[in-house]
């Protein structure tokens, strides 16, 4: 029988959407074009050529190495593309992805990319093209809410701050907007830059779709540890006791 | 499951913060994006940074250069109150730069060293065959009052420190053996009976002995010119020429050496150790101050030891300023950034109401502090309760997750909270730190997110550690310090672990966590920081009201 990852535990909702971020079994809600997509990201205009850090890699005469023979490498890396990123910020009110499954997820599925977890912000890297279609797939999948998640590169924080009235997260640099036909538009590249055209981005979630999609436990959504006093436990927490218990007493060794 | 501990103690702060009559618990908010001008302390730096571009002749503070012409401010710029006191300060006042009791916190640290005196009086009793008598010892504090400070003695024609600039100099003995105080002129003594509680006076007098010993705190003005290396240096010099003085000797005998080798190094404690080549600091300086000298540096746990909550968390408002702000942020990093998440531990009364809830909800069950099994199952019990009530706060009240903006703030405060508690029910640092690190992954597991970078390194794998007492990764939490591998990397920790190291005997109701010696010594009435109300304290300075030493300002033109 053929090995099955398992990825997570649980049975509730955000147990099913963790391991839906982490198998890569996502569902596609959107369709943004690429040059969108690159003009957001901010690295290269849209059409241009890529920059390079080196020669494509058939006319470097690699070393004969077997880890080069088993692997073959992205496109990004065969041609030479520099290394550059996306990072984004999810909201804590409910937004489909947090850092963690969105490093899951790059880690997983996407070959070749170096993610970085932080409690705000969530940054991958990897070779141009490569980190272009991985972008790409992250926003128009339902790993992404256009209200609750954004592409910051700086002046991130909005993750924990309490939303706009009309449900966006808190940007300081104003980098998408509500637009007046119920629309979110990007009107600002990852680092605040202003696009020479706003980027329409579709429209948000409701509150109760975010809720169904998302992968955070939460109070008023559904809670790891059940109430106060009437505590009950998700399974996540009783795998995460038993692995804390095991890490704890390993280090001991008293042998 | 009983909860008993209801209080919400943040619910005040922030209504100080957000206004009286604000929604707490609102999802949304109008954004006003008023800018710096909205703060008062922001409207003193513009208008201070003016008057000082004049003078220059070139630009400096403007912080319209930020993010590109958006400054701070696009949401409102709430102030800080001092947790446990009724100081509110803008967080500007907490950088220890603006703030002149934190900076007095470290100097009184750095400027301080302990010395005994037995082994150099058996120099001189034994080699020298002089007598030591509290008469003599009376009059060589006399002496030594005169010259630790920086004046003259023995020579006839020398430089000396003017005595307007080095006031906060002082040497008091203290003894374990009760005869031998009663002999010592009060104004020189740090006494035991009089100034700890009776039965933590007994404890320390037991493990002091009938040892005696200087608690010695050269100017802050020198160590403030120089560094904490420089501490034990002078003050031997010093102590040589006393003895010299004091004890008629020759000024140039062999002996002498005896009397500085005692001084400068068998009968000394440095308040820290020195660290490794890599991180150029000589001792007395903050990377090799070890946690359970903090906690007994503060001295809560004297003037308020039936709230072992209050003292370990005065710990921790110490350790959050010098570990996070100073050695951190300043020394190691070199950035301004760390104020922002070190205070999250000691302002708003959050890591206070998590304690006490978690605290309360352990002495309910288990009858009282210290009384619960010292096992990993009652970290797990009490962590997991404890990160769960925070957790609930944090997403209940909305304002309060907003101000504790950043995950490594939040990080600190859950874990803290469990640790201590953890500790204090148990009597034991080590499930308390179990405690710590249960907190931090189930934090990241519910909310898939934690501090900088994840806390990776040093909180996901941080559990190896715990009970480890492996020579290059073990250690009691009171002997782990600052550069204890894995703990030399991130803000909201060591403070923290400090706080830990207090809280497990603040449960135990212990005259001191580590070392009798450094307890005794921050008893000294003549320190200038307040090292019972670390919190008030840091609160006047932010409040302008605290006056530190080492100024310069007596001999130089008024501004």
């Amino acid at each position: 029988m053929a090995y099955k990852p398992q990825f997570y535990p649980g049975t509730t909702t955000v147990g099913i959407n963790r391991r839906k971020h982490m198998s890569g079994n996502l569902e596609k809600l959107r369709d943004i074009p690429e040059a969108d997509v690159v003009a957001i990201m901010g690295h290269r205009a849209p059409g241009a050529d890529y920059s390079s850090t080196h020669p494509p890699l058939k006319e470097m005469g690699e070393p004969d190495c077997p880890i080069r023979q088993i692997v073959a490498p992205t496109a990004g890396a065969a041609a030479g593309d520099r290394v550059r990123y996306s990072q984004w910020t999810d909201s804590m009110y409910f937004a489909p992805s947090t850092p963690y499954w969105r490093s899951y997820w790059g880690a997983i599925n996407c070959k070749g990319c170096d993610p970085g977890t932080l409690s705000g912000r969530q940054i991958i890297e990897a070779r141009e093209r490569d980190i272009e279609i991985y972008t790409k797939q992250q926003y128009d999948s339902e790993m992404t809410d256009v209200a609750l998640c954004s592409m910051r590169g700086c002046t991130v924080h909005g993750h924990s701050l309490r939303l706009e009235e009309n449900g966006m997260q808190f940007d300081m640099l104003s980098r998408t907007e509500m637009g007046k036909d119920g629309n979110v538009y990007a009107t600002k590249d990852q680092v605040g830059i202003p696009l020479d055209r706003k980027i329409n981005l579709g429209k948000p979630m409701t509150e109760a779709e975010a809720k169904k999609r998302t992968t955070i436990f939460r109070a008023d959504g559904l809670p790891m540890c059940g109430k106060a006093g009437a505590r009950k436990y998700d399974e996540a927490v009783e795998a995460l006791h038993h692995m804390w218990e095991l890490r704890s007493k390993w280090g001991f060794r008293p042998e | 499951m009983a909860v008993k501990h209801t209080k919400k103690l943040f619910i005040k702060a922030l209504n100080k913060k957000f206004g009286k009559d604000f929604d707490l618990a609102g999802q949304k908010v109008e954004y006003k994006r008023l800018g710096p001008e909205q703060n008062a302390r922001k409207r003193e730096f513009m208008e201070y940074a003016k008057k000082v571009e004049g003078k220059r002749g070139m630009t400096g503070y403007n912080p319209y250069v930020h993010a590109g012409g958006i400054p701070l401010g696009q949401r409102q710029l709430v102030p800080y109150k001092l947790s446990g006191t009724e100081y509110v300060v803008e967080g500007d006042d907490l950088h220890f730069v603006n703030n002149p009791a934190i900076q007095q916190m470290w100097d009184d640290v750095r400027r301080t060293i302990v010395v005994g005196l037995d082994m150099a009086h058996e120099v001189l009793q034994k080699r020298l065959g002089k007598e030591v008598t509290p008469e003599t010892i009376n009059n060589y504090l006399e002496i030594l009052n005169h010259a630790m400070p920086g004046a003259a003695v023995v020579q006839e024609h020398m430089v000396e420190t003017h005595p307007g600039l080095v006031d906060d100099c002082n040497v008091r003995i203290f003894t374990g053996d009760d005869a031998l105080a009663d002999e010592i002129d009060p104004q020189y003594l740090i006494d035991i009976n009089k100034v700890f509680p009776a039965e933590q006076a007994e404890s320390l007098k037991a493990a002091i002995g009938k040892t005696t010993w200087q608690a010695i705190h050269v100017p802050t003005i020198v160590v403030r010119s120089c560094d904490g290396g420089t501490t034990s240096r002078w003050s031997a010099m010093q102590l040589c020429m006393t003895f010299i003085d004091a004890y008629n000797m020759c000024a140039g005998e062999a002996a002498v050496a005896d009397l500085a080798y005692a001084a400068k190094h068998a009968a000394v404690l440095q308040m820290s150790e020195m660290l490794p080549a890599r991180r150029a600091r000589g001792p007395n300086n903050p990377g090799g101050l070890s946690f359970g000298f903090l906690a007994d540096m503060v001295q809560t746990s004297r003037t308020a030891a039936a709230d072992p909550v209050k003292v370990s968390l005065n710990v921790v408002a110490a350790g959050a300023a010098l570990y996070d702000q100073i050695w951190l942020g300043s020394y190691m990093s070199g950035g301004v950034g760390f104020t922002q998440y070190a205070t999250a531990a000691y302002t708003n009364d959050v890591l206070d109401d998590f304690c006490y809830y978690g605290v309360d909800f352990a002495a309910d069950k288990f009858k009282g502090f210290a009384k619960a099994p010292k096992t990993i199952d009652i970290a797990k019990e009490l962590a997991t309760e404890v990160n769960a009530y925070g957790m609930e706060q944090y997403e209940s009240f909305p304002t309060l997750l907003e101000d504790h903006f950043g995950g490594s703030q939040r990080a600190s405060v859950l874990a803290a909270a469990s640790g201590i508690t953890a500790a204090i029910a148990t009597g034991h640092s080590q499930i308390g730190l179990a405690g710590w690190y249960l907190s931090m992954l189930l934090h990241k597991e519910g909310w898939g997110r934690l501090g900088f970078f994840g806390y990776d390194l040093q909180d996901q794998c941080g559990p190896t550690n715990v009970f480890s007492y492996q020579s290059d990764e073990g250690n009691p939490v009171e002997l782990r310090g600052a550069n204890y591998p894995n703990y030399a990397m991130n803000v909201g920790h060591q403070g923290e672990y400090a706080g830990i190291s207090s809280a497990a005997h603040a449960g135990r109701m212990d005259a001191f966590a580590c070392n009798p010696l450094i307890k005794v010594t921050f008893a000294n009435p003549g320190m200038v920081f307040d090292w019972a109300d670390v919190r008030a304290c840091f609160g006047k300075g932010g409040a302008r009201e605290f006056r530190a030493a080492g100024e310069r300002s007596l001999v130089m033109p008024a501004v």
